[in-house]
């Protein structure tokens, strides 16, 4: 695989404000990437910054060998050969969906452009359309021209603003396999932004988390979901509940329980944030409430349901501890969430305890 | 937002375009200010107090008259269930086309003491003299204000019809939720919502009004307009016509200025303005009381004018007329023709500019441009003579002494400084309507044709002009028809012997011959029709 685009030490000011900091990305040829962070963490200005309508202050952007954007060479974006997909689509409503298509390949001959826009009006299921006027269209259609003018002028590199953001929720999974599909079908490397964690599962190759004008972390989306580096990018993605601990040499102690995680020599911290997926918690034999003066710890109750909601596969409860005077007040964890097909009742208590694996831990909250 | 190109030329060109616009009245207020002080002391013995007492009575009285028929017309149209509201609804919009000097004309013809309406009165009751009873005495100032105020009103009307129809209802049932009635919820939550709106719209009557030159000379109420003019016209004195023009202009700057901060921070924009509203249902007597307020205001505000023009066309119309009618109007139709398409061009150079140029002041050519509309007509014509005759004496000079013959006063003595004080005067306008119309071009189309590898010139010509062309034509009418009214700045520059419609009209009125120039009068109110048309269309279709 060769890097299709490679990105190195970029920074970008708006308005003296930094919304980009050194950073540094390369994505190979025919990949999809899912760019992901909250908003305002710059992901649309990355996208910016790559088509070419926001001016880097420092930094390289380089697309197939050709620097577009250093310290000499400021390439402007109609000779970048990126296309981009705008969230709104940017269809132009004077034209006819044909020649919408057409607009970015005048320069080919009057039967290269028409050959071009066949293909595409069948490839995209637009043929009966293409005299229509854009408003005469479904937002889905719609988004197929958007789609299809992008791809007319054969770009190195699409870039998709929030694409599926004005979609119907229903029909969004169905159009993104498709579009999927398609990108893949003209090899097509791709980045998308977004703000849904489940499109980029859907849609990319590969992704990227960002915040604060940083990436956080680039990987595929299973190594990310399984590893991800760092407690933001958990939190971001809500792999799963934290459960604070406290860890001394001989292992942690949280309210479910002591857990098999020591201190290694030499570390200094003393305690963690535990991330906590729903299938690694165990939700044992219902207590009855008068047992809590049960001296068995094993069968002490050890957390509340706060909230239930229905699921198709049963029920989904937001847990905490239990609050009493000898709780450890740093130790209290609240929001756990755990999916079970027993039903519970508001405020019930429980007994919870984590299945033993490869514990995932981060010390720090903040950046 | 991020802005896409950076090209130096198209910064260069915008600025000098947008000086070019101010430098005349910029000439003029250096050479009014540095008039000599023993001039102004002169003018504050003499005559300046009295202009300047009548010019702010004229428009106090006019503002207030204004507000009194424009705030409770629109009031009436928006919440209640007046009869024919349909039809009144656009009617009060209509003297807005009517200029103010030929109400003036018509009704001192009709309610003078030589007119009909005395005459008759006379004979039922038997009265023989003018000591036998008492009568409104037009020709006077509260005369004036009355006249403007019939065909001003309606920018009030218009404005806050608007405000009044943009409302976010939620707020107005929010309150009757909370227990107030139809009529107090007017009077304590859209009303005081309205308050941006009725400030814009009274000051654009403030500046009509303090414009005015040909209402106020015909009744012989000196103000500063008809000063100027006589200044200049009667005693040849550029210094002094100046130095009151620059008064005038520094009270209209004062108006633009207030203007803009009492609008500064007063947004209130409505997400949901069309939820049914509850009218506040009319007594019979209100009704008839209500119905005659609006409808004496579209009768003596456009149709009885009107009526009294096509009475006048049909008695006193010759071919003679017709010829002279067809030569001024093609005057007209040429300066108006030029000054709208120049115009226009300038506007979308500007407003495209500002849209599409990363220069950080993006917007300040455009704005600076736009100030022209605030000068009053006789203000800029004191500004191209005193900015364009010491270039025309330059150039004489220069061609004298490279040998040549003197060419004469090609700048300030010819169409040019017409056109060019038509240019700076209605660019506002144009740059008004180019600019709401580049704002409704979504952001991301600006990207588009650069991400599918188009350049500046491909995506103005294939994207953005195309997309505008209506606007444009719009912007175009405006500017036309405005240019064709326009008459105190074509009446001090027209060259000799040169006649448009509105001049030749003034004339005729001047010299109480109106009837010989009835055709063009109502020829001039039918295009004035046309932005009203215009603007009443674009109103439904929001």
């Amino acid at each position: 695989m060769t890097a299709l685009l490679s990105i190195q030490q970029l920074s970008v000011k708006l308005q003296d404000k930094e919304v980009l900091s050194s950073l540094d990305l390369t994505l190979n040829a025919g990949d999809i990437l899912g760019l992901v962070g909250a908003s305002g963490c710059g992901k649309t200005t990355l996208l910016n910054a790559i088509a070419g309508f926001s001016k880097p202050s420092t930094g390289q952007i380089v697309i197939d060998g050709k620097v577009l954007s250093d310290k000499q060479h400021y390439v402007p974006a109609e000779n970048r050969q990126v296309g981009m997909i705008f969230q709104d689509y940017a269809l132009f409503p004077h034209l006819t969906v044909k020649e919408n298509i057409a607009f970015g390949i005048a320069q080919l001959t009057q039967t290269e452009q028409q050959q071009q826009i066949d293909s595409l009006l069948t490839i995209l299921k637009l043929n009966d359309y293409q005299n229509s006027y854009i408003h005469q269209l479904s937002g889905g259609q719609q988004q197929r021209v958007a789609i299809a003018r992008a791809l007319a002028p054969k770009p190195k590199l699409l870039l998709l603003d929030e694409p599926f953001s004005n979609i119907d929720a229903r029909l969004r999974n169905e159009l993104m396999v498709e579009i999927r599909q398609l990108l893949k079908q003209f090899d097509m490397t791709a980045i998308f932004v977004t703000h849904n964690k489940d499109e980029v599962f859907t849609f990319a190759d590969k992704m990227a988390v960002m915040a604060q004008g940083k990436l956080l972390q680039f990987d595929t989306p299973s190594i990310i979901c399984q590893a991800p580096n760092s407690y933001q990018v958990a939190d971001f993605l809500q792999l799963g509940s934290w459960l604070p601990c406290n860890v001394d040499e001989n292992g942690a102690q949280s309210l479910l329980g002591n857990l098999d995680i020591s201190a290694e020599h030499g570390t200094q911290f003393s305690k963690v944030h535990l991330l906590v997926k729903p299938s690694q918690l165990i939700l044992n034999t219902l207590v009855d409430e008068n047992s809590d003066t049960n001296t068995n710890t094993n069968t002490k109750p050890n957390a509340q349901v706060d909230y239930i909601s229905v699921t198709e596969q049963g029920y989904h409860y937001s847990l905490s501890n239990i609050d009493s005077p000898s709780t450890d007040q740093s130790l209290a964890f609240s929001k756990l969430s755990l999916y079970s097909d027993i039903a519970l009742s508001l405020k019930q208590h429980v007994q919870l305890s984590i299945i033993p694996h490869n514990f995932l831990y981060f010390t720090n909250r903040g950046v | 937002m991020i802005a896409l190109h950076n090209s130096k030329t198209w910064t260069y060109s915008s600025y000098l375009i947008a000086l070019v616009l101010m430098v005349p009245v910029l000439v003029m207020l250096v050479g009014g200010i540095s008039a000599s002080t023993q001039l102004f002391a002169h003018l504050w013995q003499t005559v300046l107090p009295t202009y300047l007492e009548n010019t702010v009575i004229l428009a106090f009285l006019v503002v207030l008259l204004s507000l009194i028929f424009g705030v409770l017309s629109a009031a009436i149209i928006t919440q209640t269930d007046i009869v024919f509201k349909k039809q009144l609804r656009w009617l009060l919009l209509l003297p807005l086309a009517m200029p103010a000097y030929l109400v003036a004309y018509l009704y001192t013809d009709l309610f003078d003491y030589a007119g009909p309406v005395q005459r008759s009165l006379r004979t039922w009751f038997g009265w023989q003299s003018p000591n036998d009873y008492w009568f409104f005495d037009i020709r006077t100032l509260p005369g004036a204000a009355l006249m403007l105020a019939l065909v001003l009103f309606p920018y009030i009307y218009m404005l806050t019809r608007g405000a009044f129809e943009q409302q976010d209802q939620n707020l107005i049932r929010a309150s009757r939720l909370l227990g107030l009635t139809a009529k107090q919820s007017f009077f304590k939550v859209a009303l005081p919502l309205a308050r941006p709106a009725i400030a814009v719209a009274a000051s654009l009557v403030l500046m009509e009004t303090l414009a005015d030159f040909a209402t106020v000379q015909y009744f012989s109420v000196h103000t500063l307009t008809t000063a100027i003019y006589d200044t200049w016209l009667g005693y040849g004195d550029l210094g002094a016509a100046n130095a009151l023009a620059s008064v005038l202009m520094l009270l209209v700057l004062f108006v633009v200025l207030a203007e803009q901060r009492s609008r500064a921070g007063l947004r209130h924009q409505s997400a949901r303005p069309n939820l049914q509203r509850e009218l506040i249902k009319l007594s019979s007597s209100q009704q008839v009381m209500a119905s005659f307020f609006c409808w004496a205001l579209v009768i003596f505000g456009f149709l009885l004018p009107l009526a009294l023009l096509i009475v006048m066309a049909v008695e006193y119309s010759n071919v003679a007329q017709l010829s002279v009618l067809i030569s001024t109007g093609i005057n007209s139709l040429k300066i108006s023709v030029i000054a709208a398409t120049v115009a226009v061009l300038i506007a979308l150079s500007l407003g495209l500019y500002q849209r599409l140029h990363s220069d950080k002041y993006r917007q300040l050519p455009q704005q600076i441009s736009g100030f022209g509309y605030a000068i009053p007509g006789t203000v800029l014509a004191m500004a191209m003579l005193s900015t364009l005759g010491p270039i025309d004496h330059w150039l004489n000079g220069v061609a004298e002494f490279l040998g040549f013959a003197a060419p004469g006063l090609i700048l300030s003595g010819s169409l040019f400084a017409i056109i060019f004080a038509l240019v700076v005067r209605f660019s506002a306008i144009a740059n008004g309507t180019i600019i709401s119309g580049i704002k409704q071009i979504p952001q991301s189309l600006d990207y588009a044709p650069a991400s599918l590898g188009v350049n500046l010139t491909g995506s103005l010509t294939k994207v953005h002009l195309p997309i505008l062309t209506p606007t444009i034509v719009v912007a175009w009418l405006l500017v036309f028809v405005e240019a064709m009214k326009e008459l105190p700045a074509v009446l001090l520059l027209r060259p000799f012997n040169f006649e448009t419609l509105s001049s030749q009209i003034y004339q005729l009125i001047s010299d109480e011959m109106l009837e010989q120039g009835a055709l063009g009068a109502i020829l001039i109110v039918l295009f004035g029709l046309l932005p009203i048309v215009l603007l009443n269309k674009s109103k439904e279709e929001v």
